[in-house]
């Protein structure tokens, strides 16, 4: 028997070379879309940041420098969404058997923390000047103020319109990638090019051979296959796991554009009370400004949180929620089905569940069908992967 | 206003008692609202007359005023029955008794001031009645009324001891001069009588008054049924009680002489809290009880009230409005407003709560007069009030739940001890710092009430960890001790990096720092973190220790029991509880588990805390000795650094699990496990297997298995879960594919072999191509 699997390791390049590294890192940064928005975006910002300690260092303002480094610390969130990414489309390998797709999950879950951290920070120091208020000396605020204003705007709009982007490629990744996990049904393309022939009026239905291959012996499932046949189109199930980042890193995108978000009111906030302490010398201002901005921060963060929150805890995918019941009657309406147990399922990434269950048979059920018919009716709630352990209740 | 409120009260009657929407409902509440501010308003603005005018006098010309315009609009003689003589003396009482307490209300607004008389007397009967019936009668109505009257009691405690209010201390000092008349000489001397102070007195007084008030409006009802209508009755019994007061005024008037400059400035707030605090309120209220439900109106009622005269209370003395009032009246003066303190702050707050809680409707179950009888005859309303009182949670018993959660295992165990150290030690803190006045020991103080929050989270993670899977949560919350530690460890990143960027900052430019008082804090700190990494460290070695011969026995328990589940199955249809009970075994079983993320995280917590204290202690030191001023910032810089460094392995392994590695430790297990799977007898070959650390003590799994068609798969599920079991992964779901495509190849009259190896041609050209889509 030959062994069917292949060891990663064999391919690792033996010799670690830097330069080779870094330009293939930046060549898979320049690759994709959102990672390019963000690379350029973090460059931008961080040569604002520069520019800002120089100028500080150079003019002595301590005000200046610890608003760089602040700068500095807004850009982590950008170098983590940056990061998880390209992690995002590393190949999987013996360790990380599901690929590392899951680094867009952690990186907005990341993104979300830093921001409820900063807003609280920014709330407590708000309270604190409101209860004291502070001379600020609002001569030099204004400009950086506004020139942080502009980074952010164009960041915003940079990554509203990647976030177009990303709806678009959504829509491509849908179809461009199996959702059909049997390797039963990579057998059937020979024979499926026969029995095409006279079932000519579905292009894409190729995966479902197997199921077609059983309307022969149960009938009248056929027409059912067929009108779901659109949902998978292409097999290599490998490749859902290896590439599925192309257009589907919605966790960092949300994640940093709440970032560059809150650091734009930040910055509105800023300019608003400087305004109003020097037009009216309303002294409350700056406090109220950054209280209700950290309040609107923290609320805005709460979903991101919650969302990867749940995917992290390995949650039954929300979407699935009201899918899911009734796709469990219908598995358990199955011929020779008993009983249906330990089902678990979870997202794997945006949009890729993935799913177990335990399904206790007849003796004399018909495994393959009811194997087959399962898959099929979990697919059409969009599981991805389905492993589905079929017991024999023994007489 | 005045058409407003006529067009009202047409619009109300027109609109009858038919069932309204929950839509059209929200006109009633704006209305609702709309009125209680206005009332607010009125209550502020006579609280400004009462300066000036005497409160006789003052409560004479509301009643009048509001005879006159009820007559006009209620016509209580022309229309309705003929009132006999009987009733006219009813009538009398009732007079006597409305004017008592409106002038007992009146007097406690010119002691307590607007908002303190807004939040004590301006209670709905319901919330009153509710509250009396929990304080004074057994069956108080469940948990969740006591809880609305102990905020209530709370609340008024509240206003009585930690309000300390200028002005009413200020006017207690001089009580003599204030008052004129006899009537507030007697209350006067009652309360000091009583041997509380002035303003406290008003406060008692009001509270009086508040309970003096709902009885009166309860055993007003037989009365306002035999006049024929509440309206009527309120209209006559303005009239009658300004008729009884009118002798008092007169003399009043003779003897003494008024303050008022000129009457006619006045008319207009006079106008304005005559249609505000007697008319409009009176009809919107019972419009509104008609149209909705009686709590719930006495809630937005209330809520709408105090918080309007809170943000009253807050900018009625503000310099804008006084502006605004300076133009229809003369000014006042400014120095004997009532200040708005936190304690009126935190009453009004807590009054709020509890007449939310106890006009809440469950009422209604306590009663159970809606529930009606069983076919037996027997009341259901006992039942009722029973269920009631189980749904209810009883805060008590929920602590009391809860503690016993948290001591039944080690790990939240010592994190609830630690935590209560500490924040012992955080409070004393604090008290000595508000005692002694110092602002650097209380902002000491809430930074280590900051810290409690990463234990508080710790401790929340470790109780979490026990809940039981839900459907939603399909494999349980174990993984929320893995995202603990994962916070925890970015919330000391972000320390860290604060820390080096302020020391950064401060080696540029050394500030000046007092060290008198660092020492013995720090030291304390120092000492309870101590403390705290003994109980950690301990548990750290001995669950290192521990670890891999209890995975290993564990292992072998789950495997155990599994068997006996699918024997389960096997025998009979319960294969439920037979997983269940298996479940169960695990989760016992995981609960002895020793070092976890989030033990990690809030050990590291902790160290970095008495790192921390260690590098004040030292830094206080070197700059006494020696004078050196940079010692500070780089020891900070130091222990960020150490902080930093200490994190990133905690970090690193909670990154890893979050991203479904495959466990490191179980690592070369599994793979000679897999190469086991293959040598199986029947296995052609495996595929996508996954393996992932779901929580400290599950590693779950999937693989699929092609076998040959002729062998059981039930054994050879069996043997895979029993290999698995061993490499220690104890959630594990196999899919078997048992060539499915070889019966049809064989109907399209394909050998054996020939399938065989075209299958391993298509496995080789997928894992060649390896994303290319084979179509």
């Amino acid at each position: 028997m030959l062994p069917l699997s292949i060891k990663d390791d064999e391919y690792k390049p033996a010799k670690f070379n830097l330069l080779l590294k870094l330009s293939g890192w930046f060549r898979s940064i320049l690759a994709d879309k959102t990672s390019r928005n963000l690379f350029f975006f973090l460059c931008l910002n961080l040569s604002f940041a520069f520019v800002e300690l120089t100028y500080g260092i150079w003019s002595n303002s301590l005000g200046l420098i610890s608003d760089s480094f602040h700068m500095f610390f807004d850009c982590t969130a950008l170098l983590a969404g940056l990061a998880a990414s390209v992690i995002s489309r590393w190949r999987s390998n013996d360790s990380f058997s599901y690929g590392y797709v899951r680094a867009e999950v952690l990186a907005g879950f990341v993104n979300g923390l830093f921001l409820i951290f900063t807003a609280f920070f920014i709330f407590s120091e708000g309270v604190e000047r409101a209860l004291e208020p502070p001379d600020v000396h609002h001569d030099r605020l204004l400009p950086v103020s506004v020139a942080g204003l502009l980074v952010n705007l164009v960041g915003i709009f940079v990554f509203q319109h990647g976030g177009h982007g990303h709806s678009h490629g959504e829509g491509g990744h849908g179809h461009s990638h199996s959702l059909f996990n049997g390797s039963v049904n990579h057998d059937h393309h020979s024979k499926h090019a026969d029995r095409h022939s006279h079932g000519g009026h579905d292009g894409h239905g190729h995966s479902h051979g197997g199921h077609d291959g059983h309307g022969h012996s149960h009938g009248g499932h056929d027409g059912h296959g067929h009108s779901h046949g659109g949902h998978d189109e292409s097999h290599c199930h490998d490749e859902l796991l290896h590439t599925p980042g192309k257009g589907s890193s919605k966790q960092i995108l949300q994640g940093v554009l709440l970032h560059i978000i809150a650091d734009t009111l930040g910055s509105v906030g800023v300019i608003i009370s400087a305004l109003l302490m020097q037009k009216y010398d309303l002294m409350i201002a700056d406090p109220i400004c950054s209280m209700l901005i950290a309040l609107l921060i923290g609320v805005s963060v709460v979903p991101l949180l919650k969302e990867s929150i749940g995917i992290l805890m390995q949650r039954t995918p929300p979407s699935l929620d009201h899918a899911l019941p009734e796709c469990y009657q219908r598995v358990q309406k199955l011929q020779g089905v008993y009983n249906l147990q330990e089902p678990h399922f979870w997202t794997l990434c945006t949009d890729v569940y993935i799913g177990t269950l335990k399904l206790l048979v007849a003796p004399d059920a018909d495994t393959r069908w009811i194997l087959s018919q399962t898959h099929n009716i979990f697919t059409q709630a969009g599981v991805r992967q389905l492993y589905v352990q079929i017991e024999k209740a023994s007489m | 206003m005045e058409e407003k409120y006529s067009s009202n009260v047409l619009s109300g009657g027109k609109l009858g008692m038919v069932e309204v929407p929950n839509s059209r409902l929200t006109r009633y509440i704006v209305l609702l609202v709309v009125t209680k501010v206005l009332k607010a308003l009125g209550i502020f603005e006579s609280y400004d007359i009462l300066k000036v005018v005497h409160i006789v006098q003052f409560i004479f010309i509301l009643k009048l005023g509001t005879a006159v315009i009820l007559l006009f609009f209620q016509k209580p003689f022309s229309s309705g029955k003929i009132i006999s003589k009987r009733q006219w003396i009813k009538l009398l009482k009732h007079a006597v008794f409305s004017c008592v307490i409106s002038l007992l209300g009146f007097f406690g607004l010119t002691l307590c001031g607007p908002l303190r008389t807004l939040l004590l007397f301006e209670h709905s009967d319901v919330v009153i009645i509710a509250l009396l019936s929990v304080l004074f009668t057994s069956s108080g109505g469940g948990p969740s009324k006591t809880r609305g009257a102990a905020f209530f009691i709370i609340a008024v405690i509240c206003l009585l001891l930690f309000d300390n209010d200028d002005l009413m201390a200020k006017m207690a000092e001089h009580p003599e001069g204030h008052h004129d008349s006899a009537l507030t000489h007697f209350l006067y001397t009652a309360i000091a009588f009583l041997g509380v102070a002035d303003h406290k007195g008003g406060v008692v007084l009001l509270v009086v008054s508040l309970c003096l008030k709902v009885g009166f409006h309860t055993a007003s009802r037989k009365l306002s049924v035999e006049i024929g209508g509440a309206k009527r009755l309120y209209a006559l019994d303005n009239l009658v009680s300004a008729v009884v007061l009118l002798p008092w005024v007169i003399v009043l008037s003779a003897t003494t002489d008024s303050k008022v400059e000129s009457w006619s400035a006045l008319i207009l707030p006079f106008g304005m809290i005559i249609f505000s605090v007697m008319i409009l309120e009176f009809y919107v209220e019972a419009i509104c009880n008609t149209k909705m439900e009686m709590p719930r109106c006495a809630r937005y009622g209330t809520i709408a009230l105090f918080f309007s005269a809170l943000l009253l209370a807050n900018f009625w003395t503000h310099p804008l409005t006084d502006q605004l009032r300076s133009m229809s009246k003369p000014p006042q003066q400014v120095s004997t407003e009532h200040v708005l303190s936190g304690g009126v702050v935190v009453s009004a707050i807590f009054f709020i709560m509890s007449s939310s809680i106890l006009s809440s409707p469950s009422k209604k179950g306590q009663k159970g007069t809606l529930v009606g009888y069983s076919p037996e005859g027997t009341p259901l309303y006992n039942f009722m009030g029973d269920a009631l009182q189980h749904t209810s949670q009883s805060l008590p018993r929920f602590i009391k739940d809860s503690l016993k959660q948290i001591l039944e295992e080690y790990d939240s165990r010592q994190i609830f001890y630690f935590l209560c150290l500490n924040l012992a030690f955080t409070f004393v803190e604090l008290f000595y710092g508000v005692w002694t006045n110092s602002l650097g020991l209380i902002s000491d103080g809430f930074h280590m009430l900051f810290d409690c929050s990463a234990l508080v989270l710790g401790l929340f993670a470790a109780l979490m960890t026990r809940w039981k899977a839900t459907r939603i949560f399909s494999y349980g919350y174990g993984r929320v001790e893995i995202l603990s530690g994962f916070i925890n460890g970015l919330f000391l990143m972000v320390i860290a990096f604060f820390v080096f960027v302020e020391s950064v900052t401060r080696v540029l430019d050394p500030p000046n720092i007092n060290t008198d008082m660092l020492t013995p804090v720090s030291v304390g700190g120092l000492l309870v973190n101590l403390v705290g990494i003994c109980a950690f460290s301990h548990a750290h070695s001995h669950g290192a220790k521990s670890c891999p011969s209890h995975d290993h026995g564990h292992s072998h328990h789950g495997h155990s029991h599994s068997e006996h589940s699918h024997g389960g199955h096997a025998h009979s249809h319960g294969g439920h509880s037979g997983h269940g009970h298996g479940g169960h075994g695990h989760s016992h079983g995981s609960g002895g588990g020793g070092m976890n993320a989030n033990m990690r995280g809030v050990f590291l917590h902790v160290l970095a805390d008495t790192l921390g204290s260690v590098g004040v202690i030292i830094s206080t030191i070197l700059i006494r000795q020696f004078g050196w001023l940079i010692a500070d910032p780089i020891c900070s810089l130091f222990i960020a650094t150490l902080i930093f460094l200490s994190v990133i392995p905690l970090l690193k392994d909670a990154c890893e699990v979050l991203l479904l590695r495959t466990p490191p430790e179980n690592e070369k297990d599994l793979n000679s496990a897999l190469e086991k799977i293959e040598k199986i007898e029947g296995v052609l070959s495996y595929r996508d297997p996954h393996f992932w650390r779901h929580s400290a003590n599950v590693i779950a799994g999937t693989i699929h298995l092609q076998i040959m068609s002729d062998v059981v798969e039930q054994r050879i599920i069996q043997q895979v879960t029993a290999i698995l079991k061993d490499a220690g992964v104890n959630n594990l779901s196999v899919q078997v594919e048992k060539e499915a495509y070889f019966q049809h190849m064989s109907g399209l009259s394909t050998g054996f072999q020939e399938v065989l190896a075209m299958t391993q041609q298509m496995e080789t050209m997928k894992c060649l191509k390896d994303g290319t889509c084979i179509m």
